[in-house]
C-alpha cells in the first residue's frame, strides 16, 4: 500500500535495547480486521522476511518462524491491544528493528510497543487474563440512555444474554466476567468494557446485546424481555480491543508496560485506533 | 438502440432483464465514489471477507482524478484462485508502471456477497479503492478456463454493463477478454468488445494508446462512436473484435440437425481474414513480475513465481497450452536469478516457483536449480519446480531441490497407460523408462509417486484403459521393494479436445463412457492398499467441451445457463449438468453435435479465423499420424517439421539447446 505511515508511536521512537526475545503490542486495524488469525500469522512471517530481520526458525522439515500469538482476535474486530512474542536468531536492536518491520507490514498492522524479555520472565499468556474493549457507537446514539443502561447492568447480580449457536439459543451471563462498564462523555458515545477471560469466552458483541436489553427494560411498557428484538440501540460502527493485561483492582496491568489501566483508558486508546482506521479509508 | 452499422450484421436476440440484476445506468460520467462505506457493513456476514478488502503489500493505489486511462483487471473466479494468476500480475505491473495509467484488480464475489451486492445495489468493485467497475475505461478479463465463462457474465452483470457488446453505449467501458480461452472465444464473442489473442504485455500497452485517445475525445465532448472505437482497437496486432466478424451457417444436411458453420468472415474490407496471435520475442526484455502482490488471506499458490520459458515443442497432441504458446522462448539464467532475488526482497515470500510447461526442458535448468538451491540454503526458502516429465533427470533435479527437506511426493504424467496410447498422444516415454524412473525415485528415498493419466483419448480401447492400472500396479510393486509403506496415487481425468491442437477434430467421450472406464480401473486395482485411485467427475468436462469447441451460437446457451443460475462451474459444489442441459434444450442446440462428434478434414471450425501460428494442414497430418500411432520428435533438437509457427510469427526458438541434427554437422 502506498498510504504514508505516521510517525512511530510510543516507545518505538527511541532505541529500546537489545534482545533476542521480544514482546510486542501491536495494532490490527482498518481492513486488516477482516483477516483471520491464521492468515495474520503469514502476514507477520512475510513482513519479518521482507524487513530482513533475523527471525529464528523451528527445527525440522518444515521450519516455522518463532512468532507466537498467545491469543486470537475474532474476525471483524479491530485492536490496538494485540500481543506477540518474537524469537530472533541473534540479538537485535529493538527500536530500529520494529520500525523496519512496521515499514514492511501491510497497512493496518503496526507494532506499537516492544521490549526485550528477561530470562525466566512470566509467560506472555499469563498476562492476558483481562481485556479492555471499546464499542464506538454511530452518530445519533443516545449517550444518556447508555449511561443508565450500563448502570443497570452493573447493579444487577446477573445479566443473561441470549447466544445463538448452530440454530440453538443458549444463555450466557454477561455480568460475571464484566469488571467495569463505562460510557464516554463525548458524542457519539463510546462504551468501555473491562472483561475477564471466561469459559466459554464472552463475545464483545454480547456487551452490546446486554446494553440493548438494558435499554429496553428502562422503558416502562416493557417487561424484562431479555431478548434484543427492539431497535432502540444502533449497532456499534466499530468494536475494538484496546489493551490486555493481568487483573488488578478495578482495572488491569497492561501486559507489556505493567502500567495500571482503568476502563476509561479505552477512550484514549481508541483515539489512536480511529486514527489508524482513518488512515486506511480506501478511495476518495 | 443506436444503429450499429457493421455491428448490426448479426441480429442480437433481446433477453428479458435478469431478475435481481443491478439496474443499468449508462452515463458519460465515470463514477468516482468508493463503495467501501456500503460494503464494509456487509463483510461480517460473508465467508472469508478478507477476499474483498484489498490493502495487500505491493498493491498500487493511484489517483484516478488525473489519469489518462484506467484498467480494471478481472479474474472471473474467487480471489484465492485468481490472485496468484501470473498473467494478471504481469499486466497489473506493465500497465501500472506506465505514467498516467491506473490498473486495479477485481474478482468474482462468492454467492453470499453476490446476493448481498444485488440486494444493496452495490456494483462490482476494484480491490484497490473499491471503485465501481464503471469507473474504469477497460474491463480486462483473464479467462484461463472455459468453465469460468458464466462468471464473466456475472461480473459484467454486477458491473451494471449490458451483457451483450452490441447493446453497449458509446461511453460504456470496453470489455476485453484474454487468456487461453481467447483461442476460441466464440461462445463468449457476443459479450466481448475485444479479444486479445495471445500474449498481453505489448498488446495492452498498444491498446492503451487507443483507450487514451478515446478518453480524451470523450472528455472533450466529442466522443467516438462505439464502432469507431472498436475499429481503432482492431488495428492493434493480436486484437480480434468479434463484432466486426460474422459467422455464416449453411443448411443442415438433409434439412434436419445442426446447420454447419460455413465461415467466420470480417464485415469490413480492411480487416484481415484471420487474426494472428501476439507473442513477445524476448522474455528477458519483459522481466515481470517484479513486485508480486502478497495476499492477506490464503490463496491457491503463495510464492514468488517467474516463468523460465514460454512455449513447448514436446508436441503432446492433446495439449493446447503447448501448441498455442509456441515457439519456445527461454528466459536467461541471469535474468531469472536477478528476478528471484528482487522478487523475494519485494515480497517476503518463502517459496520460489519456476514456471513453464516443462521445467526440466530449460537448457540451463540444472545450473539454475542448483544455484538457487545453494543461494537460499538455510534461509527457510523453498523452491518449487512444477515438472511432470517422466525421466531420470527429473528425479535428479527433485533430489537436488529436496536436499534439506523431506522426500515426500513426486509427480509424473505419463498420460497414457500403454506404449501404443502414448504414441497416439505423442507423450513419448516407453514403459521400461517409466519403471526405471520410478525405481530411481523410490531408491532415492521418495515415498510417494503421483501418476497423472487421461482417459477418453482418441483410439482408446479398454486394453489401453486397463494399461493404466497395470502400469500403476507395477510401480506399486517396485515401490514396495524399497519400503512397505511407499504409495502410488493414480489420478485420472477425462480428455477434452481443444482448439488449435491435432486433436481438435476428435470425438469426446460422454460421461457415461468415462464412468464405465473408471469402473474398469477400479475393478483392476481393487484390494491394492498402497494404490489410491482418484478421478474427476466427468460431467463438467461435457460443458468444458461444449465451450472449448463451440461456435457463436453457444453464446445463447451460456447466457441461458447463467440465467438459470450457473456460476463458478469449475467448483464441483456449484456445477450442475442439469442446468446446462436445460439451457442447451431451451436454445435448441445439440450437445452431442458439439462435443461427442468427430469432425472431418474440410469442416469449417469456429476458430479458423484465429491464427495461433499452427498450419492447419500440419495439424491435420499430425492428427492422421496420431491415429496411426506415429510419434513425432521435439523440434528443439530434431529438424523442423514445419508446424508453421516460427515462419508465420517471424520468431525463432530461443534456447540454449543445440539441435542434434546440426550438432552432428549434418
Amino acid at each position: 500500500m502506498t498510504t504514508e505511515r505516521t510517525a512511530e508511536v510510543g516507545r518505538l521512537a527511541g532505541d529500546v535495547g537489545v534482545a533476542d526475545r521480544v514482546r510486542v503490542r501491536y495494532a490490527k486495524t482498518g481492513r486488516l480486521r477482516f483477516v483471520s488469525a491464521i492468515d495474520l500469522g503469514r502476514v507477520w512471517e512475510r513482513a519479518l522476511r521482507k524487513a530482513r530481520l533475523p527471525i529464528a526458525y523451528s527445527e525440522g522439515y518444515t521450519p516455522h518462524p518463532k512468532v507466537s500469538f498467545p491469543d486470537a482476535l475474532p474476525l471483524g474486530y479491530a485492536s490496538t491491544g494485540e500481543y506477540a512474542e518474537l524469537g530472533f536468531a541473534e540479538p537485535i536492536t529493538i527500536g530500529p528493528a520494529m520500525r523496519r518491520l512496521n515499514a514492511a507490514f501491510a497497512t493496518g498492522c503496526e507494532v506499537l510497543d516492544a521490549r526485550g524479555v528477561a530470562p525466566g520472565e512470566r509467560r506472555l499468556s499469563k498476562w492476558l487474563g483481562r481485556a479492555l474493549w471499546c464499542l464506538s457507537y454511530p452518530e445519533g446514539t443516545d449517550g444518556a440512555a447508555l449511561v443508565e443502561g450500563a448502570q443497570t447492568i452493573l447493579d444487577a447480580s446477573a445479566w443473561p444474554v441470549g447466544r445463538e449457536r448452530k440454530g440453538e439459543t443458549t444463555e450466557v451471563d454477561l455480568r460475571a466476567p464484566l469488571v467495569d462498564l463505562v460510557v464516554s462523555e463525548d458524542d457519539p458515545p463510546r462504551v468501555a468494557a473491562l472483561l475477564d477471560a471466561s469459559e466459554p469466552p464472552l463475545r464483545p458483541t454480547e456487551v452490546h446485546t446486554g446494553l440493548e436489553i438494558a435499554l429496553q427494560t428502562q422503558e416502562p411498557a416493557h417487561q424484562h424481555a431479555r431478548a434484543a428484538d427492539g431497535a432502540t440501540l444502533p449497532t456499534p460502527r466499530l468494536i475494538s480491543r484496546t489493551a490486555q493485561g493481568a487483573p488488578a483492582d478495578g482495572g488491569l496491568l497492561e501486559a507489556l508496560s505493567g502500567e495500571h489501566l482503568a476502563a476509561t483508558a479505552a477512550f484514549d486508546a481508541t483515539r489512536e485506533e480511529l486514527r489508524l482506521d482513518r488512515l486506511d479509508q480506501p478511495g476518495p | 438502440m443506436r444503429a450499429h452499422g457493421a455491428l448490426g450484421a448479426r441480429v442480437v436476440p433481446l433477453h428479458p432483464r435478469r431478475q435481481g440484476a443491478v439496474p443499468i445506468v449508462s452515463t458519460t460520467e465515470r463514477p468516482t465514489r468508493s463503495v467501501w462505506p456500503r460494503l464494509e457493513p456487509l463483510l461480517p456476514h460473508v465467508q472469508r471477507p478478507a477476499r474483498y478488502v484489498g490493502g495487500e503489500d505491493n498493491a498500487v493505489v493511484a489517483d484516478h482524478a488525473d489519469c489518462d486511462s484506467a484498467w480494471l483487471l478481472l479474474y472471473p473466479d474467487t480471489y484465492e484462485v485468481g490472485q496468484p494468476n501470473q498473467g494478471l500480475q504481469i499486466l497489473y505491473e506493465v500497465l501500472g508502471e506506465r505514467e498516467g495509467t491506473v490498473a486495479e484488480r477485481a474478482f468474482a464475489p462468492w454467492h453470499d456477497l453476490d446476493a448481498l451486492m444485488r440486494e444493496h445495489d452495490i456494483p462490482l468493485f476494484s480491490l484497490e479503492q473499491h471503485l465501481p467497475a464503471r469507473a474504469f475505461d477497460v474491463l480486462a478479463f483473464s479467462v484461463a478456463t472455459e468453465l469460468g465463462a458464466t462468471n464473466v457474465l456475472s461480473c459484467l452483470d454486477l458491473a451494471g454493463l449490458p451483457l451483450r457488446a452490441a447493446e453497449r453505449d458509446d461511453d460504456d467501458p470496453i470489455v476485453l477478454l484474454g487468456g487461453h480461452v481467447a483461442f476460441n472465444p466464440e461462445p463468449l464473442a457476443p459479450f466481448a468488445d475485444v479479444v486479445c489473442v495471445g500474449e498481453g504485455e505489448e498488446f495492452v500497452l498498444e491498446a492503451d494508446r487507443v483507450v487514451r485517445r478515446w478518453r480524451q475525445a470523450r472528455e472533450a465532448g466529442e466522443g467516438w462512436s462505439r464502432e469507431d472505437l472498436l475499429v481503432a482497437l482492431s488495428r492493434v496486432d493480436g486484437a480480434y473484435v468479434p463484432g466486426l466478424y460474422a459467422p455464416r451457417y449453411g443448411r443442415a444436411p438433409g434439412g434436419a440437425g445442426m446447420p454447419p458453420l460455413r465461415e467466420t468472415a470480417p464485415t469490413r474490407a480492411d480487416l484481415p481474414e484471420a487474426v494472428s496471435k501476439r507473442a513477445v520475442s524476448d522474455l528477458d526484455a519483459w522481466p515481470y513480475p517484479k513486485r508480486t502482490i502478497v495476499p492477506l488471506t490464503e490463496t491457491v499458490h503463495e510464492r514468488y513465481s517467474v516463468e523460465i520459458f514460454r512455449g513447448c515443442t514436446r508436441g503432446c497432441r492433446f495439449c493446447q497450452a503447448g501448441m498455442v504458446t509456441r515457439p519456445v522462448r527461454e528466459r536467461s539464467k541471469e535474468t531469472v536469478t536477478a528476478m528471484v532475488e528482487q522478487g523475494l526482497a519485494a515480497t517476503g515470500f518463502e517459496e520460489i516457483g519456476l514456471l513453464s510447461l516443462s521445467s526440466s526442458d530449460h537448457s540451463e535448468i540444472h545450473e539454475l536449480a542448483t544455484d538457487l538451491a545453494k543461494r537460499y540454503a538455510g534461509t527457510a526458502t523453498s523452491l518449487s519446480l512444477p515438472s511432470t516429465r517422466v525421466d531420470a533427470f527429473n528425479v535428479e533435479l527433485a533430489d537436488e531441490l529436496a536436499r534439506e527437506g523431506r522426500r515426500t511426493g513426486l509427480t509424473f504424467a505419463p498420460e497414457g497407460g500403454t506404449d501404443r496410447m502414448r504414441a497416439v498422444i505423442n507423450k513419448m516415454v516407453a514403459e521400461e523408462d517409466l519403471l526405471r524412473t520410478a525405481e530411481t525415485a523410490f531408491a532415492g528415498g521418495w515415498r510417494q509417486l503421483k501418476l497423472y493419466f487421461m482417459i477418453g483419448l482418441p483410439t482408446e480401447t479398454d486394453e489401453d484403459v486397463l494399461g493404466i492400472a497395470d502400469l500403476a500396479l507395477k510401480v506399486v510393486e517396485l515401490g514396495r521393494r524399497h519400503g512397505k509403506r511407499n504409495r502410488v496415487t493414480v489420478s485420472v481425468g477425462g480428455f477434452v479436445p481443444k482448439p488449435h491442437t491435432p486433436f481438435q477434430w476428435a470425438a469426446q467421450d460422454r460421461p457415461e463412457e468415462l464412468r464405465r472406464k473408471v469402473r474398469l480401473l477400479k475393478e483392476r486395482v481393487a484390494g491394492e492398499r498402497n494404490l489410491k485411485l482418484s478421478y474427476a467427475d466427468p460431467e463438467p468436462g461435457l460443458v468444458e467441451g461444449l465451450l472449448a469447441r463451440g461456435d457463436r451460437r453457444v453464446a445463447d446457451v451460456l447466457e441461458r445457463a447463467y440465467e438459470l443460475g450457473a456460476r463458478f462451474d469449475g467448483w464441483s459444489e456449484c456445477f450442475s449438468l442439469d442446468r446446462w442441459e436445460q439451457a442447451v434444450a431451451d436454445v435448441g442446440l445439440d450437445l452431442d453435435w458439439y462435443v461427442t462428434r468427430e469432425r472431418g478434414r474440410d469442416e469449417v471450425l469456429p476458430w479458423d479465423h484465429l491464427d495461433a501460428g499452427l498450419d492447419r494442414h500440419w495439424l491435420w497430418e499430425d492428427w492422421q499420424d496420431a491415429q496411426r500411432g506415429r510419434a513425432l520428435e521435439d523440434c528443439r533438437w530434431m529438424p523442423c517439421y514445419d508446424c508453421g509457427v516460427c515462419i508465420g510469427l517471424d520468431l525463432e526458438h530461443q534456447t540454449g539447446h543445440l539441435p542434434v541434427a546440426y550438432a552432428d554437422g549434418r
